[in-house]
This record gives structure tokens, sequence and C-alpha cells, in this order.
């Protein structure tokens, strides 16, 4: 009997049921992929944590060192199983050069080392997650580098110290359980013993790091505090067990409780559903409901009916969701099995997700039993008097139709229909608020980081013409060259001649880091400031946005700077955004040699009436191999791949987006014309077209659409720009603001969902042609 | 007078043509301002004929004209013009529009056909209540009037376009007695100013106060009485329906 009842019921409403389930479906495949990943997060990082036998605490020291007298405070210390101190050689990124690119890391953060493999544990390995041992000649390249630069085996690596190039052949990448995500800027490259000692005496430049393996990792708080107290080497930051395993899990867990947040979106979606479903589904069987009450059937077995529906649906669907998330999971841990390496499926892989998938089962269950609660509240009388049409809605008197005098009735109509039945609106109107943001935020940046104002959040004034000169033998002659023969154009209005060094700041740990300075006039092509001005004075510097977080630095604050083999305090002038070199930059304008230079920026206005483009081609002709760039072509090559990514994940949004409108208004309208179907064979045997009645439809879903864009645009301008800024502080960037462009953000996305809900609307609703008064009455 | 409604051979078939044949080639006429009445057993197929004969459903086979002009090949939205211009119809059951209140639902209609100012139209209305005794209602809700009252709400719908024909599927076989006496009575009433009526009904008392009465028998019209114009107030209608009994009982009802 309770199978008959269903499959009639599933039959007779097809889109609903389909709408439904995928929701779930989707709800269901994304909880369980993100649960998925953080379970396989969680074991790849064991996995490559036992391996490679990752140190239970690290301090770095830059410095000279006693190794002896750290052996023996190891060795009599009751917490340490074993110790070891690493020594790193550390280069300059722009003495390195990776597979075929010609240019060296200037515009990398990282700072690079060389190493050997080590002997008791902290081991470099490879992406089987095995010891690496290399020949002489042989390198092995973090993963990092692999990904970024595709690198292959057999490519080269090659240092230049002066004159002189040592090359080395990649035969492995490495896994480096210390420094392995992209987020630590300091990675280690892995050298034979003979080829490190042939390092060291070309680079005089080295840290150590000096690690220990606890006995029992519950002591780690424990030791860490005798360490601090102890007389041994603190020259640096200390890191432990724990930062290890959130650095390394970041990346990945990010996108995992993104992948859960968007389930948890869905499923709040599928809920919201599912509760209208069902109301409308009792409305529509008010009257069946109180004969069956009257007959005294049993209210619990009712309910079973009702309930097997949707128990069907969401069981279905949480398990196709299950079983497909499995499908899926290589697509989501590729990145993690590429720097992690996966540990074997087993039966956790599988448990995971299932019990993620269920729990979405679970919830759609309590919902609908929370739902279909509404049962004890139908009394037999009242709705064996209400009959076939259900429930008299309140609010006829709402919006009299007769009071109007011009409106066409069929949007009068509409509108009242909105004005009594608008809590059932609601779930539409705030799954399009949804849609319009989601949509929007991404075109609106996209739009932004296009235009040439970015430029203000990459550190640089507006000019017209840009020259950039980067390392190589005779740069500061060339830089010499290209000054004077700017000097004697006569198309150049303005220019500024800036000069980047890599000098060494005192960090908030004490340590000294690499930061990259631009000094010269910055006042010619200002830039707009965060907080406080340019450095006007010698004493005075601007720190990028991330600096002044990294270096805990604020407008007033005294800074330490290495300048000139002296450290020098100057006072933060100003704070800026700039993405570029990792958003860690700074400017000052103290007098300063051309030692340390690591490139040389040239701004320029030309005068009115001369030709840009042929400006660029004059200069790169003469100038070469200096790069010359208008604001927009600079834009393009820093923020080319970028915007590349950023128009994809905008695309995918806008598809995303129009499907979730059309599911949902699919499944709004199959409903609500399921409710209305009496109502609407009325309206036809009085003389209403199927025509009129589609147009009350369209109408009332397109207000509803108004209302939710209007507001999701507003949205969008405000906490999506501030949600923007918030994920692009990361970068460097921390007050972003949009720049919009008006066809695309308020006539083409609109037009779109407009297109979408009008479409969808006039489909679902032409079931409308069934509903015959003749049938009422013969029913 | 001119023939309002002809159906010719009118044929419905749901699902295989042995048991499913509601309509077998129906012929029927109603000429203007004329008052006819269907009557038959349940499933003879009255209801499906008023239906069919008006466009809301669409027969398989055979031809209806309105006012000379072919219906059954209109499309829906040419249908629907006509349904809302030229016709009105009343049912049984009250379908209102719960939405809206007693008045708003009367002047929907002629809001969408636009033939009048909506002042016109709405002074058309209240003529319209005022004549079936309705008015004090014109600002309630259709919950707060009784059955009888929503008939006559349902009339006043069903005339304010001033159609020619109104169709009427047992308009009064969910009243009591006294207010089937009345809704007859405005349909007499109604019928004199012009307006052609087709009725259906079970009822004997009912069927007397028409012009012609049909008798339905399994698809087909087996039979026709005609009984004349009724006059409200002249004292035949016991007379009629003496008449219309004795005829019933030879067609076996």
């Amino acid at each position: 009997m309770l199978i008959k009842i269903l499959r009639r019921d599933l039959r007779k409403k097809k889109s609903i049921t389909s709408v439904l389930f995928l929701f779930v479906f989707l709800a269901a495949i994304l909880a369980a992929s993100g649960t998925g990943m953080i379970s396989k997060l969680f074991q790849s990082m064991d996995y490559l944590f036992t391996k490679a036998e990752t140190p239970h605490f690290v301090q770095m020291h830059a410095g000279e060192i006693n190794k002896q007298e750290i052996e023996d405070w190891a060795m009599n210390h009751p917490f340490v199983s074993k110790q070891q101190t690493v020594e790193m050689l550390n280069i300059d990124g722009t003495k390195l050069l990776l597979g075929n690119k010609q240019e060296p890391e200037i515009n990398s953060v990282m700072d690079i080392s060389f190493v050997k493999q080590n002997e008791a544990f902290d081991y470099l390995l490879d992406l089987e997650n095995e010891l690496i041992q290399l020949s002489s000649g042989e390198i092995a390249v973090p993963v990092y580098y692999m990904v970024r630069d595709q690198l292959q085996i057999g490519d080269e690596v090659s240092i230049i110290n002066g004159n002189e190039r040592i090359t080395f052949t990649i035969s492995h990448f490495l896994r480096d359980s210390l420094m392995n995500p992209s987020m630590v800027h300091s990675k280690r490259f892995l050298v034979s013993d003979e080829d490190y000692q042939l390092l060291k005496v070309h680079i005089k430049e080295s840290e150590y790091l000096i690690e220990f393996l606890l006995k029992d990792i519950e002591q780690l708080n424990n030791f860490s505090q005798s360490y601090q107290e102890s007389p041994l080497p603190s020259g640096g930051p200390t890191l432990d067990y724990q930062t290890f395993k959130i650095l390394n899990g970041l990346t990945e867990g990010v996108l995992a409780v993104t992948i859960i947040f968007i389930s948890l979106l869905l499923i709040v979606i599928a809920v919201l559903c599912l509760r209208l479903t069902i109301l409308a589904t009792l409305e529509e069987d008010y009257r069946e409901i109180g004969v069956m009450k009257a007959i005294g059937i049993n209210q619990a077995y009712m309910k079973k009916i009702y309930m097997s529906k949707y128990v069907v649906i969401a069981a279905t669907a949480s398990l196709f969701g299950y079983l497909m998330s499995l499908w899926f999971s290589p697509l989501f841990t590729r990145n993690m099995a590429t720097y992690l390496g996966l540990v074997p499926r087993n039966i956790v892989d599988y448990g995971t997700p299932f019990v993620a998938a269920f729990l979405i089962f679970i919830f759609c269950l309590v919902c609908c039993r929370m739902t279909l609660r509404k049962f004890n509240h139908i009394s037999t009388v009242e709705a064996l008097r209400a009959g076939k049409t259900g429930r008299i809605s309140k609010g006829q008197g709402n919006f009299p139709i007769h009071k109007n005098r011009f409106v066409p009735i069929n949007l009068l109509l509409a509108i009242k229909d909105l004005f009594s039945r608008g809590r059932m609106y609601l779930l539409l109107f705030v799954v399009y608020i949804i849609c319009t943001f989601i949509m929007i935020v991404p075109v609106n940046f996209l739009n932004t980081i296009q235009s040439s104002s970015f430029i203000n959040y990459m550190g640089i004034g507006k000019s017209d013409l840009r020259i950039d000169l980067q390392q190589s033998e005779d740069m500061s002659a060339r830089f010499g060259d290209i000054l004077t023969y700017i000097e004697k154009d006569a198309d150049v209005e303005k220019f500024t001649s800036l000069v980047v060094k890599r000098l060494k700041v005192a960090g908030s740990d004490g340590r000294l880091e690499n930061m990259n300075v631009e000094t010269g006039d910055m006042s010619l092509f200002p830039l707009e400031y965060l907080k406080g001005n340019i450095p006007n004075k010698e004493n005075e510097i601007a720190l990028s946005y991330l600096n002044s977080e990294e270096l805990n630095k604020d407008v007033g604050d005294i800074l330490q700077l290495e300048v000139n083999g002296e450290m020098k305090d100057l006072i933060v002038s100003g704070i800026y955004q700039d993405i570029t070199n990792g958003g860690r930059t700074a400017k000052a304008i103290f007098p300063t040699d051309h030692e340390q230079a690591i490139w040389y920026v040239i701004s320029l206005n030309l005068v009115n009436d001369v030709d840009v483009s042929e400006k660029i081609k004059e200069y790169t002709k003469v100038f070469h191999p200096a790069k010359v760039t208008d604001i927009k072509g600079y834009l393009a090559e820093t923020l080319g791949g970028t915007i590349e990514q950023l128009r994809l994940l905008t695309i995918i949004a806008i598809v995303i987006t129009l499907g979730i409108s059309i599911l949902i208004s699919t499944l709004f309208v199959k409903m609500i014309v399921a409710k209305d179907s009496s109502q609407n064979a009325i309206l036809r045997s009085i003389g209403f077209s199927l025509r009129d009645i589609q147009g009350q439809y369209v109408m009332r879903l397109l207000i509803v659409l108004f209302a939710a864009i209007l507001s999701g645009t507003i949205l969008a301008n405000t906490v999506g720009q501030n949600f923007v800024s918030a994920l692009w502080s990361m970068l460097g960037a921390a007050r972003i603001e949009f720049v919009i462009n008006p066809v695309h953000a308020y006539l083409l996305c609109p037009f779109l969902l407009l297109i979408a809900v009008t479409v969808t609307t006039l489909i679902s609703t032409n079931s409308i042609a069934n509903n015959k008064i003749s049938e009422m009455n013969a029913d | 007078m001119n023939t309002i409604l002809e159906a010719k051979e009118l044929t419905k078939f749901t699902g295989d043509k042995e048991s499913g044949q509601i309509l077998k080639s129906v012929n029927l006429q109603v000429s203007e301002g004329e008052f006819v009445s269907i009557m038959g057993p349940s499933g003879s197929g009255k209801s499906t004929l008023l239906y069919n004969i008006s466009g809301m459903d669409k027969a398989t086979k055979g031809h209806v004209k309105l006012d000379g002009q072919e219906i059954t090949l209109l499309p829906e939205k040419e249908l629907s013009r006509l349904r809302l211009n030229e016709m009105g119809f009343i049912f049984q059951q009250i379908h209102l529009l719960k939405n809206l209140s007693i008045f708003d639902n009367i002047v929907l209609s002629a809001y969408l056909a636009e033939n009048n100012s909506r002042e016109l139209i709405n002074k058309r209305a209240i003529e319209l209540m005022e004549k079936t005794g309705i008015l004090s209602l014109k600002d309630h809700d259709i919950t707060q009037a009784s059955g009888g009252q929503l008939q006559r709400v349902a009339i006043c719908r069903a005339l304010i376009n001033q159609p020619k024909i109104v169709f009427a599927d047992e308009p009064t076989g969910a009243l009591n007695s006294k207010a089937a006496a009345e809704i007859m009575e405005l349909l007499i009433e109604f019928n004199q100013t012009g307006t052609a009526i087709l009725l259906v009904t079970h009822d004997l008392k009912v069927a007397a106060k028409t012009e012609r009465v049909l008798y339905m028998l399994d698809g087909n019209l087996v039979g026709e009485k005609k009984l004349g114009k009724y006059q409200l107030n002249k004292n035949d209608l016991r007379e009629r329906e003496e008449l219309l009994s004795r005829w019933l009982a030879k067609m076996d009802f």
C-alpha cells in the first residue's frame, strides 16, 4: 500500500522530486567530499610526518653555534630522544636559475637554501615518500617549484655566483615536512654530500636548524620552556610539530572547509525546499487528511505515508552523493597527493564521507519530521469544511484590486499574490539574493583587477610608462644610460627613478629577514596609502600592508633596517597595499648606492600628444633588455595568470548561479502551480488564457527577482567587497574597492538571471493547460 | 430567433472506444435568449456535453458554432477571449478565487476584458449585486458569505461581461430548496433580458422553469420537451412540473 502511494506520488510530481533530489544530492557530494578531504589530509600528513620523522621542536638560528654544547645538553635532557643540527646554505633568489627559465628568482620572496640529506631524522622524501639518495651532480627540488614552474626530471638548476655557474640535474622532487607548503617562505634544495661540500666553498651565508625529536610529544610544552631557559642558541624563530601540521594542513584544510560550507548552504536551501514542498502538499491534501482523520486512520500512519517519500528522496540522494564523492575524490585530493602523498585507500576513506552523507540524510529527516508536526494542528472539521481548494488563505482584504484604476489586471493579481503569500516567496527571495551575490562579486572583482586603478594595490603610483631593468652584469651602467636618454627626451613630461634593494630588516622576533626596499623620489607618482603618508624624510619608511602585519609595525613605530652595513632606526610613515613580491615591500627615500640593487624602475609621464604605444616600441628597442610597459601592459603581465583563473572562476560562478536559480525556480513554480491548480482552473473558466496565467507567474517571480537582485547587488558591493578585501589581505591588499562595470554588473548579470527565471517559469507553468475545471468538478 | 449555439455530431472519447465514449455524435441548438435545460441520470454525459460545447474541454470529434463562429478549431488564446466576452459560467461548487474579496471576484473578468472603463465596470457590478441582493457583502471576503450568497456572486461574475450565453452546471445542486428557488428566479430574470442559458440539472423543479428540456442518456440526447417561456409570478409552475414529470417517466427517469 505504502509503496503504491509512494510510486504514484513520485510519478505525479517528477520535477519537484528531481529538484529536491538534486539539492540533497549536491549537498551530500560536497559534504562527503569535504569531510573525505579532511580525513585524507590528516592521514596523509601523519603518513608523511612518520616517514620523514618530522622533528618535534626546531630552533632556527643564524650565526655561530657550538654543536658539542647542544649535543651535550640534549643527551642529558630526559625528554630528548634524538637531536641533530642541520646546516643550510642560503643563497639569494637572484642567483638561482630553475629549469628552462632563464630569469633568476627576482620577484620571489622565498628564502632558498641548500642542504644534504639528514642522518638521524627530518628526512627529505621523494614523491613516493621514500628517502632520497643523490649522486654528485644531481639535485632534488621542492614540489612547490615542480608545480609552479612545471619542472621535469632531467631539467637543470643553476646557481650563479659572480662569474661562476654551478649546474645540477633534477633527479627527484622532494617533499619536506617542515617547508612543504607554499605559504612557508623557506625552501630546502637537496644535493649530494660531495656537492654540498663544494657549495659550502662558494656560499658563505648559512643558517642552522637545531632539531629535537622527543620521547613523548606530550612533553613538548615543557621541553620548549626548558630550551628557552637554556643558554643554547636562539637567534631565530622556534617551530614545533603542531606548527608544521597547521602549516601543511592549512591550504587543503581551507579548501575542504570551503567545500563543506558550500554544502551547508546547499543543504539549507534543500531543507527550505523540503519544508515548502511538504507544507504545499499538506495544503493540497488538506481535505484528504481531514477525511482520513475522520474515518479514524492513525495519525502516525498518515505521517509515515508523507514521510516515506522524503525518506526515499533523502536516502537515495545522500547515497548517490556519497558514491559520487568517492568517484570525485581524486580530483579534490590532487593537490594533497602532490604535496603530501596519499596513504592507500582504507576504511576511514570510505567511512568518513559516509558518515557525512548519512548526517545530511538525518538532517533532512529531522526537518521533515518537524515540518510534519503541522499534522497535529489540522482539525478534522476545519479540513473537511475547507474543501478541495485547501484552507482559505489570509489576506483577501489586502490590496483590493477594484481600488486600482490603471495597473493591468495580471500584474495586479501577481502583486496581490505576493502580498498574501509573502512568507512563501521568502525562500525564493533568499536564494535569489545568494545567487546574485555569488554572481556579482566575482564579476565586480574581475572588472576591478582588470582596471587600471588596480595599480593602487600593486604598490605603485599611476604613470604613463614604466621601465623595469632587472639584474644583469652591467645593470647600473645601463640604468645610467637610460636616465641620460630620458632626460634628453622632449616627449617626457616628468619621470622618477627608483632603486629596489634587498635589505635586512629586524623581524618581530629579532631575527634578520630579507625585505625588498624601493628607494627614490615617490612624490611624483604618488600612491594611495591605507594609513599615513609617503616617506618624506630620510629616516622614514613606508611598509606594505603584509610587512606591517608581519613585522607588527604601525604608523609611527620604529623599524630597524640594515643600510650600507649598519642598522638604522627608521620611523614607519605610512602603510600601503601591495600584492607584488609576495606583498612584502617597503619604500624609503634615504640615499643609497647601487651595491645591493636587484632591479631599477623608472616611471614616467609623456607630454599630451605623444603616442604611448609608439614610445613603448622606441624604448623597448633602445633600452633592450629592459622591460617597457604601460600600466595596462604591466597589469596584464603581472596579473595575467590570476586574471585568467579569476575569469574561469567567474564563469563557473555564473553557471552555478544560473543552475541554482533554474532549479529553485522550477521547484517553486511546479509546487505553487500544483497548489494553485484549482484557482488556475477557475481563472481559465472565466476567460484568462494560459498566457495570462503564465504571465502572472513570471511577474511574481520577476518582482521577487528584482528585489533580490537589488538587495544582492547592495550586499555584493558592501559585504562582498569586504569579503574580497579580507581574502586579498592575505596577499597584501586589505582594502579593495570594486571598480564596477555597470553594463556587466547591472545589466548583463541581472539579464542572465532574468532570462533563466523567465524561461524556467514559462516551461514550468505549461502544465497549467491541464488544469480543467471540468476535472475539478468531476473530483 | 437566430441560433446562438450549435453543436454537430459532438463526440468525446476517454480511454478506449468501446467503454470510453461519453458523447455520441450529439447535435444541439440553442437560440438567442433561449433557456434550455439538460436532464438525465448520473453519468449520462450532461456535464461533459456542457464543458465540450463551451470549449472548456476539447471534443474528440464534431463541431460547435457560437454565434456563427466555429470554435472547435480555435487556438487556446482566442477561445479564452471568447469565454471572457461571450460566455458566462456558473458551477455547482462555488469556484471563486479565494484570495479575492467578493467584489473583486465579480469585476475580475471585466477588468481583463477591458471593454469598459473600470469605473463603469464597478458600477455594473454594483447594479448586479443589488439585483441579486448581495450588495451588503460588497467588501466582504468569500469566507463571510453563505452558499446561496456565494452562488449569487458566481451569477454576478458570469454576467459582468454581458455574455451571449451562460452555461450553468447544477447551479442549485448544493443549495437548499429556498435558496435554489431564489437562484432560479434570478436566472429567469437575466434570461428575460436576452441572455441565453444552457443549464444542466437533476432537479425537476428547476428544469420545469426552463423553456426547453433535453433528456440525455448514455451520451446521446434522446428526447426533447418544449415547455415554453416561464413567466415569473404566473401561477402555472405546478402544471409545468406535472407535464415534465409525465414526460420524464416516459423517458424512464
